[in-house]
């Protein structure tokens, strides 16, 4: 039961993300291109919606910044859930 | 469903809990034990305040407890005096009525934290049963602060392996209804051997 298999999902925030898989929040919103914001509980499927595309893309793009921020050689497993296009 | 509700709960915060425990306590199939986890490592991460979720979550459940409770006495009374006449044994009636009546405490408290997804069954049946709603009460309320600080607290402290955390009690939970069925009905098949000797 380690941190380190926790899925990521559409209704999880982006600090939340952060925490759960302790990386910075900060990194997290660089990789989306979003700008850090204070009490932030937009899930992951409002931001995608905002940038106008697939939820499962900005699941891989937290995946991939979370694997090398930990250093991590190999690639993402993929998103979790299926992403509705906006 | 759940993605929504889990949504739900991280824009809205303790309001929606409210609305989701009380939903869930009158019967409704809600993942709460998911709920309050996440709430738990909410607080930890500073996003919810600690009192306010655990006095809104217990206020639901208690609410959606009573909303049950009263369905059951006041249309399962009537519902259970029809089908006692109908069926002809009105004193077996009242003997498990009394038999409600002086086990009922446990079947209150236990069916709120452990053995949850009994909890809305034994709702309709205490108010059937006609249990007094003052003991209901009390055992409903010790019962809820009980298992809503119990997930919340668990969550706190495995704030970061909260989806884990569910899959696992989600299992243990099932497993303890399990056993207690497995138990009774052996408790049963005994009495009904000792009988036939």
């Amino acid at each position: 039961m380690g941190w380190e298999d926790q899925p990521i999902h559409a209704w999880m925030s982006v600090p939340f993300i952060a925490h759960t898989h302790h990386v910075p929040k900060e990194v997290l919103y660089s990789a989306l291109g979003v700008a850090p914001r204070e009490h932030d509980h937009r899930p992951l499927r409002a931001i995608a919606r905002q940038q106008n595309r697939p939820v499962n893309d900005v699941i891989r793009d937290l995946e991939k910044a979370i694997a090398k921020e930990h250093g991590s050689p190999k690639a993402p497993g993929g998103a979790k859930e299926q992403g509705k296009a906006p | 469903m759940r993605e929504e509700l889990l949504a739900a709960l991280s824009q809205y915060g303790s309001p929606a809990l409210f609305v989701i425990t009380a939903a869930a306590s009158v019967g409704v199939p809600l993942p709460v034990a998911l709920l309050l986890v996440v709430t738990g490592s909410f607080v930890a991460q500073g996003f919810m305040d600690v009192w306010w979720a655990i006095a809104l979550a217990s206020a639901g459940s208690i609410t959606g407890d009573l909303t049950g409770y009263m369905i059951g006495r006041w249309g399962g009374s009537r519902l259970l005096r029809r089908l006692s006449r109908l069926l002809g044994d009105p004193a077996r009636l009242k003997n498990e009525q009394k038999r409600a009546q002086r086990w009922g405490w446990a079947g209150v408290f236990f069916t709120r934290w452990l053995l949850t997804p009994l909890g809305p069954w034994i709702n309709l049946a205490s108010g059937a049963s006609n249990y007094p709603w003052g003991k209901f009460l009390l055992w409903d309320v010790l019962g809820e602060c009980l298992s809503v600080v119990l997930y919340v607290t668990l969550g706190f402290v495995f704030s970061d392996r909260v989806i884990s955390l569910d899959s696992v009690l989600g299992e243990l939970t099932w497993a303890m209804v399990a056993l207690v069925v497995a138990l009774f009905l052996g408790w049963k098949l005994v009495v009904l051997l000792r009988r036939k000797r």
